[in-house]
C-alpha cells in the first residue's frame, strides 16, 4: 500500500517543497526525515505503481535557486530531463527547487531517500552536494549541469581544498557532469557583436564573478569581438561578487545595472550572462535602443520582452544535453565524469539572427570558426584563462 | 581653471578628496535618473511604514504587499491586454490595461493591509508575526500562480513609458542634470516625489497628521481627547498599503513589463531600513532611499568606469565587496547614532485595548 502510494507523495512532497521553497519558507521536504546515514534504496526492488511507463528508472531534478520556469537554465534542463524521461519511457520527472543554497543537500536527500535511479541538479552551485550524495549512494546516478570539473580526493569524497587528487571517473563512476563549451558559445556571439557594432564599443554583463560559466561566455566573447574586429573595445562588468538574488533573480536590479552601465560607457550591442537578473540587462538594452544578446537558449523565443533588439543569442543545449544523457543511462552506454559538449556534438551553438542582417562575409566568418571549433583547430581558451574573472579591454 | 584643478588634485592625501568630488561631479549627472529609479521602490515602502508607524502599527509586511500588488497589476495586464487592446490613451504610454492593472493592484494591495490591519489592531495580534505571515504567503501563492500562469509566456500588458523632457531643459548648465533626474521618468516615480511633499506636510501641518502622532506617541491620552484611535490606525495601515501597492506596481508595471517570483528581492526590508535612517518621515526616507541608491549606482560606477590617477588606482584596488556593502554600512551608521538619534513612535508595535466602560 505504502508502495502504491509512493509516487503521489513525492508528488505531494515535492510540490510542498516547490511552494515551501518560492513562500521564503525554509521547510525541508516532510517525505525526507533528517536521513544523513545514506539510505538508498536498491533500485530494482520498487515495483511501479505509474500506469503504463515502460521503464522503472525514477528520474528526480534538482534545480537551483529561482524558479522552475526561469525561462532558462531551470526551465530548459528540466525540459531536458522531461524529455530524456519521456524517449525512455519513464514517468515524468519531479522537481525541486531550493530556496537557498543551506537547502541543496537535503532537497537531493529527499530524492535518494525515495529511492529514486537518477537524480538530475541543475547549476553549478550543487556541484558540492551532488559529489557528497554521489559518493554516499554508489548505487544511484546522478547527472550534473556545469558541475565540472568534479573535485574529489583519493577516496572519492568531496574535496573542499580544491586539491582534486582523486580520479571522478572512476571513483564515482555514476556521476556524470555535463560541461560545456561556453567560451566557444560566447566567441561566435562575440563576431556578432562586433560585426554589428557601429561605434565599436560593445559590453558584457556577468551575474557574479564567481560564476565560472559565465567568466568562459565572456572571454570567449571578448577572443569573438576580437578576431572580427581587432581594435572593439570590449566593456564587462559583473552585477555582484557573491550568489545573492541580484547575480541571477533580479530582473530590476538588472535593469538599473544596465542603464547605468550603457549610459557611463556607451556601448552599442550588449551581451547578458545573467539569468533573468540578465533579463532586465535585456530590457535596458532595448530601452536604450541598442542590440542585446541573450544567453543559454534562444531568448527571442524564451524571453519576447526582447524581441525588438535582440539580434542572436549564445546558447549552450541544455535540453539536448540532459537528454542524451539520460538516455544514455537507459541504453547503458553512459560514462561518468565530466562529458564535455561543444561545437564537435552540437553542445553549444548561436540562435538564429533577428533583427539585422549579417554581411555575407560575416555569416561565412561564423561557419568558418564553428568548422574550426568542430575540426579543433580554433582554440577559444587559450591555457584555460577563459575561466577567470573578465576584464575590459583596454 | 584646469591648473587650479590639476593643483589641488596634486596635493598629497587631501588631493584625493578633491579628485573624488571631482569624480562625484562627472558621474553623478548622467546617473542620477537611475538612482531615483532605484529610489522609487525604497522611497514608496519607506512611507508606507512611515504612515502605519506613525499611528502605532509596525509593517513588516511591506515586502509581501508589494510583491502581491506587482504581482496582480502583471496578471490583470495579462488578462486584459487582448481584450482591451493596447493603444496609448494619454502620456507615458497609458493603455486602458495598464490603468486597470494599476487599480487592481492597488486594491490587492488594500485588502492585504486590510488583513494586516485586523490582525494588528482588530485581534490584537502580535504585528511582526502579522507581517511576517504576509510575507511568507505572498512569496508563495505568486509564486505558485506564476508558475501556473507563465507556463506559455503570456504577453503583458507593456510598462508605463518615461517622459522624455525637453532638451532645452536638460542642457541648461548646472541644473539641467536636475531636471532631467526628476523628469526622464514614469508616471508612478514622478507621483513618489509628489506623494512625499504631500505626506510630509499632511503628517506635520494637518489634522490627520496630528492625530495620527499623538495616536502613535500616546494613544491612550488621544482617546481620551475624542480621537478614534481604532480608526485612525486602521485608516493609516490601508493609506501605507496604497504605498506599498504603488512601490509593488513600480516593479512589474514601469521598471520592467513582467512579473518574477520574488521579484521585490528585500526591497521591502530596505525601505524599512530607508523608514528608520529618515526618522520616520516621508521625505527623511526619500532622502535614505536616495541615498542607498546611490551607494549602489555609485558602487557599479567605479566598476564601469573608475576615475583616472592616485583616487583610480585606489578605488579599483578595493575590493569591489566594498561598493555592494557601502549602504548597509551607512545604515548601521546612522542607527548606531552616528548621525543623530533615529527614535521610533513611543506607542509603536502596541496594541491598543479600550478601556471597557464600567
Amino acid at each position: 500500500m505504502i508502495r502504491r502510494l509512493q509516487p503521489a507523495l513525492v508528488a505531494l512532497a515535492s510540490l510542498a517543497v516547490v511552494a515551501g521553497c518560492t513562500g521564503g519558507g525554509a521547510s525541508p521536504s516532510p517525505s525526507a526525515p533528517a536521513a544523513t546515514t545514506s539510505p538508498s534504496t536498491p533500485a530494482s526492488v520498487a515495483p511501479t505503481a505509474t500506469p503504463a511507463p515502460s521503464s522503472n528508472l525514477k528520474i528526480g531534478v534538482v534545480t537551483d535557486i529561482g524558479t522552475l520556469d526561469d525561462k532558462n537554465f531551470n526551465e530548459y534542463s528540466y525540459k531536458g530531463a522531461v524529455a530524456g524521461a519521456a524517449d525512455i519511457g519513464a514517468a515524468t520527472p519531479p522537481s525541486i527547487v531550493p530556496k537557498d543554497q543551506s537547502e541543496y543537500a537535503t532537497d537531493i536527500q529527499s530524492f535518494v531517500s525515495q529511492g529514486y535511479n537518477i537524480i538530475v541538479t541543475v547549476g553549478f552551485n550543487l556541484a558540492g552536494p551532488t559529489t557528497t550524495a554521489a559518493h554516499d549512494n554508489p548505487n544511484i546516478w546522478f547527472i550534473g549541469v556545469d558541475q565540472s570539473p568534479i573535485c574529489v580526493d583519493t577516496t572519492g569524497k568531496l574535496d573542499t581544498t580544491f586539491a582534486c587528487k582523486g580520479d571522478a571517473k572512476t571513483l564515482l563512476p555514476k556521476y556524470i557532469s555535463l560541461q560545456f563549451a561556453e567560451d566557444q558559445a560566447g566567441y561566435l556571439a562575440g563576431i556578432v557583436a562586433a560585426a554589428e557594432s557601429k561605434t565599436g564599443v560593445i559590453g558584457a554583463i556577468g551575474g557574479t564573478t564567481l560564476c565560472q560559466p559565465c567568466n568562459r561566455y565572456i572571454n570567449g566573447y571578448i577572443e569573438g569581438a576580437q578576431a572580427q574586429n581587432p581594435s572593439v573595445k570590449v566593456k564587462v562588468a559583473y552585477v555582484t561578487h557573491d550568489f545573492s538574488n541580484a547575480a541571477f533573480n533580479d530582473p530590476v536590479g538588472g535593469k538599473n545595472f544596465a542603464q547605468s552601465f550603457i549610459s557611463t560607457n556607451k556601448p552599442d550591442v550588449l551581451f547578458q550572462v545573467a539569468g533573468k537578473t540578465g533579463n532586465g540587462v535585456l530590457d535596458a538594452a532595448c530601452a536604450a535602443k541598442i542590440y542585446g544578446i541573450g544567453v543559454d537558449v534562444d531568448q527571442y523565443l524564451s524571453y519576447p520582452n526582447a524581441d525588438p533588439c535582440i539580434i542572436t543569442s549564445a546558447e549552450k543545449h541544455l535540453q539536448s544535453a540532459v537528454e542524451s544523457a539520460i538516455k544514455g543511462i537507459a541504453a547503458g552506454t553512459a560514462v561518468g565524469g565530466d562529458n564535455r559538449f561543444d561545437a564537435t556534438n552540437d553542445g553549444i551553438g548561436i540562435s538564429p539572427i533577428t533583427n539585422v542582417t549579417l554581411a555575407s562575409d560575416v555569416q561565412t566568418k561564423i561557419n568558418d570558426a564553428l568548422a574550426a571549433m568542430k575540426a579543433g583547430t580554433l582554440n577559444t581558451c587559450p591555457n584555460s584563462t577563459c575561466n577567470n574573472v573578465a576584464k575590459s579591454t583596454p | 581653471m584646469d591648473a587650479l584643478v590639476n593643483a589641488l588634485y596634486a596635493i598629497p592625501i587631501v588631493g584625493l578628496v578633491f579628485q573624488f568630488a571631482g569624480y562625484l561631479v562627472a558621474i553623478i549627472p548622467p546617473i542620477s535618473p537611475i538612482i531615483l529609479r532605484g529610489a522609487t521602490p525604497l522611497a514608496l515602502g519607506g512611507m508606507c511604514g512611515v504612515v502605519s508607524e506613525r499611528s502605532g502599527v509596525v509593517n513588516i509586511g511591506i515586502e509581501g504587499t508589494m510583491l502581491a500588488s506587482a504581482f496582480t497589476g502583471w496578471v490583470v495586464g495579462v488578462a486584459l491586454a487582448p481584450v482591451l487592446g493596447s493603444t496609448p490613451i494619454a502620456l507615458f504610454g497609458i493603455t486602458l490595461p495598464l490603468l486597470l492593472a494599476l487599480v487592481a493592484s492597488l486594491l490587492v494591495a488594500l485588502a492585504v493591509s486590510y488583513l494586516h490591519a485586523w490582525l494588528s489592531i482588530t485581534v490584537r495580534a502580535d504585528q511582526i508575526i502579522s507581517g511576517t505571515i504576509i510575507n511568507i504567503a505572498a512569496a508563495g501563492v505568486t509564486g505558485y500562480l506564476n508558475t501556473l500562469i507563465s507556463k506559455n509566456s503570456p504577453t503583458s500588458a507593456g510598462s508605463f513609458a518615461l517622459f522624455t523632457p525637453p532638451t532645452a531643459l536638460t542642457n541648461l548648465p548646472i541644473v539641467g542634470w536636475l531636471f532631467n533626474m526628476v523628469l526622464n521618468q514614469g508616471p508612478i516615480t514622478m507621483s513618489m516625489l509628489v506623494l512625499v511633499v504631500i505626506t510630509q506636510v499632511m503628517l506635520f501641518r494637518s489634522r490627520w497628521g496630528l492625530r495620527t502622532r499623538a495616536v502613535g506617541e500616546h494613544p491612550r491620552a488621544a482617546e481620551t481627547v475624542g480621537i478614534d484611535v481604532i480608526r485612525l490606525r486602521y485608516r493609516n495601515v490601508l493609506i501605507g498599503g496604497l504605498f506599498a501597492g504603488l512601490a509593488g506596481a513600480y516593479l512589474s508595471m514601469e521598471a520592467t513589463n513582467s512579473f518574477q517570483a520574488n521579484m521585490t528581492a528585500g526591497r521591502g526590508f530596505i525601505a524599512l531600513a530607508a523608514m528608520i535612517v529618515g526618522r520616520w518621515t516621508p521625505v527623511g526616507a526619500l532622502g535614505a532611499a536616495l541615498l542607498f541608491a546611490t551607494f549602489q549606482s555609485l558602487g557599479q560606477a567605479i566598476a564601469f568606469a573608475p576615475p583616472g590617477g592616485e583616487l583610480g588606482v585606489l578605488m579599483t584596488a578595493m575590493p569591489s565587496q566594498i561598493y555592494d556593502a557601502l549602504p548597509y554600512l551607512v545604515t548601521i551608521i546612522v542607527l548606531a547614532g552616528v548621525v543623530g538619534r533615529s527614535i521610533a513612535p513611543a506607542a509603536d508595535g502596541q496594541p491598543y485595548e479600550r478601556e471597557s466602560a464600567t
